[in-house]
């Protein structure tokens, strides 16, 4: 699946990260680092606590922005995009699933799944098929899909925040411990349906974990400490 | 789908979006209450002023409204009473006015003499409404109508005689022994004071004058708005540089200020209202974007663009000003509502609104521009008081909102 010939979907090249805080040492949270991640790659960051991982998926995502170096997207430089750019670009090619799930409180299961595409233009026929489909698939029932996030369990509130991801029919999802917040089987069933997504659809995945049935599954496993990428294992 | 959040969102927070709502339905309902009775106030007080000060319209002879002496009169009021019952909605009053010296048994006060037609003044002058006791004038010879304030201040008692005297034509002390036929209290104790009335004929033939020579032809209009164009009529059709219409307004510019002055008065009072509510718009606002700091962040990351979270703040801002806006014109509406039949009595401040020259009740009257400028008011009051909010929430860095808790 790998060809390095080819345009890849992510291209962070010498990026580093700088936090600095009036009165504090500055702390560089990634050092140098240089990634490139080909479509249809389900890939983990993996990484001890305050390694970067997560800086790396908010730069890649576009959420935040590299002291040095620059990260390209599906050849969009993030760093060229004004905020409004930058908001359009994220919602037509990435997809979001975070750890603490991430719903808007006020909407539905269904609704929250929908948003996105409202916001993309889709049509309302569209819209809910597009939304069915997904929440089924995930194993929402048309009861859950009614109710808000407070209402359904944290395994449930997953599955709809990975339907949201999907609904838009995102290039890359970029996923922050997914499963940080649920059991092991709820974990790992959620898991193997990301994989199998990736799989049937060819949607790109990369997490930020420690979790070790995410490395356990992922294609390939890249390790940081300390903000540099210690090691990049294709499986 | 951004109303739908915008309309939830309110909910989330119950207590404080009805506390929020409540300050705007408050402030709405003070500000049509406060309207409409100024409104009201100002309409009824320049209305009577108009009717006790020679009405909407006055035409004299040229230099009287300046120098007001009896030689300087319109010599035939029936051409010009003739021109005013031409114009629709208008009716007319003439009278002699001339200074002279009121004599009663045991005092003497200076006062203006005004000779009237009893049935143009029923029509047109609060006065013959007015009495506190006797009669109006009906007929030649039926005495003098004078203010209770004046019977009072000369002992005059109803039914005793009074002696009049003025300068006549040929400027000799001239004089008129008359009864006191009535005693009226108007809205302005000025005027209770200083103005007796008589049949015109009387104090025609006191000055030596015609039936037809008077003083003023006051020209009174069922629409105010008309004054202009009516004077400007009247001046084309008179056509006679002898004689001059002057407007209400070119002749009281006292009234013209404090009509001004009650509308800048009004002005003001619903600005500070208006900004004490937007302050807590303000206040609630940012309260609210750091609530949902996080819940923002999700949005920006999912998509959605600056201006679209701008526009959802300015929503849920939008919402709860609608239903304050619609609950206070609501309950002003039924207050104006039942104030516009009963009135507000304000007779316990009565001594200060007659000083005034105002009536001590009060129907409140509501204009559709100043409601339509009271609504503009609280929409710029919200766009400005939700700006600030909505642009720092929209400026929210998404990875310290994403992080926020």
């Amino acid at each position: 699946m790998l060809n390095s010939e080819s345009s890849p979907l992510v291209h962070a090249e010498q990026v580093e990260k700088v936090y600095a805080q009036a009165g504090h040492m500055p702390v560089r949270a990634l050092d140098d680092i240089t990634l490139r991640v080909e479509p249809g790659e389900f890939t983990a960051v993996a990484g001890p606590s305050g390694s970067g991982k997560t800086t790396l998926l908010n730069l890649i995502g576009g959420l935040d922005q590299p002291t040095a170096g620059r990260v390209t997207v599906a050849g969009q430089d993030l760093g060229d995009l004004s905020r409004s750019a930058l908001a359009a670009f994220r919602l037509n090619n990435l997809g979001f699933i975070f750890q603490a799930f991430n719903l808007i409180p006020v909407l539905t299961a269904e609704e929250n799944a929908e948003f996105i595409l409202l916001l993309q233009g889709i049509s309302k026929a569209e819209r809910r098929n597009r939304v069915e489909q997904e929440l089924e698939e995930l194993g929402i029932t048309s009861d859950m899909m009614r109710r808000r996030p407070a209402k359904l369990s944290g395994g449930q509130q997953q599955r709809v925040a990975i339907a949201r991801a999907l609904v838009a029919r995102p290039k890359l999802i970029l996923a922050d411990e997914p499963t940080g917040n649920l059991d092991s089987t709820s974990g790992g069933r959620l898991l193997d349906k990301m994989r199998d997504l990736n799989e049937r659809t060819g949607i790109t995945f990369l997490f930020s974990t420690h979790d070790p049935m995410i490395i356990e599954r992922a294609k390939r496993l890249v390790t940081l400490r300390d903000g540099r990428i210690i090691s990049d294992d294709f499986r | 789908m951004f109303l739908v959040i915008a309309w939830r969102n309110i909910w989330r927070n119950s207590r404080r979006s009805s506390v929020l709502i409540s300050a705007v339905a408050a402030g709405v309902f003070s500000f049509l209450g406060l309207t409409a009775y100024m409104g009201g106030f100002s309409l009824q007080w320049i209305d009577a002023s108009i009717r006790l000060q020679g009405g909407h319209v006055l035409i004299t002879s040229q230099g009287y409204y300046a120098n007001p002496i009896v030689r300087n009169a319109i010599s035939d009021s029936r051409v010009v009473e003739h021109a005013i019952a031409d114009v629709p909605g208008a009716t007319s009053m003439a009278r002699l006015q001339v200074a002279g010296i009121l004599n009663s048994a045991v005092q003497a006060s200076a006062v203006q003499i005004t000779g009237v037609n009893p049935e143009q003044e029923r029509r047109n002058s609060p006065i013959p409404n007015s009495l506190t006791d006797g009669l109006y004038i009906e007929d030649p010879g039926d005495g003098v109508v004078m203010g209770a304030v004046l019977a009072e201040k000369l002992q005059a008692r109803l039914g005793e005689r009074v002696v009049l005297m003025i300068n006549n034509l040929n400027n000799e002390l001239a004089s008129v022994a008359v009864r006191v036929a009535g005693l009226y209290e108007s809205s302005s104790r000025a005027m209770d004071e200083r103005v007796v009335f008589l049949h015109r004929q009387d104090v025609q033939a006191l000055v030596g004058f015609n039936d037809h020579e008077v003083s003023t032809v006051s020209v009174f209009l069922e629409r105010e708005k008309d004054v202009e164009n009516v004077a400007a009529g009247l001046r084309a059709t008179l056509a006679d540089p002898s004689l001059e219409v002057l407007s209400w307004r070119d002749r009281l510019p006292m009234i013209v200020s404090m009509e001004s002055m009650l509308g800048l008065i009004s002005v003001l009072i619903v600005v500070i209202l208006f900004a004490a509510i937007g302050f807590t718009l303000i206040n609630s606002f940012l309260m609210v974007i750091y609530e949902r700091m996080r819940e923002l962040g999700i949005m920006m990351a999912n998509g959605v663009a600056p201006s679209q979270i701008r526009r959802l703040i300015w929503l849920e801002a939008g919402f709860m000003v609608f239903l304050g806006v619609v609950l206070g014109t609501a309950l002003a509406a039924g207050l104006i509502a039942w104030w516009s039949q009963t009135g507000l009595d304000l007779s316990a401040f009565s001594e200060g609104l007659r000083s005034f020259g105002a009536d001590t009740v009060v129907y409140p009257r509501l204009e559709g521009t100043s409601v339509l400028a009271g609504y503009a008011t609280v929409l710029v009051m919200i766009t400005l008081a939700v700006a600030w909010p909505a642009w720092k929430a929209s400026r929210f860095r998404v990875v310290d909102a994403l992080q926020h808790t």
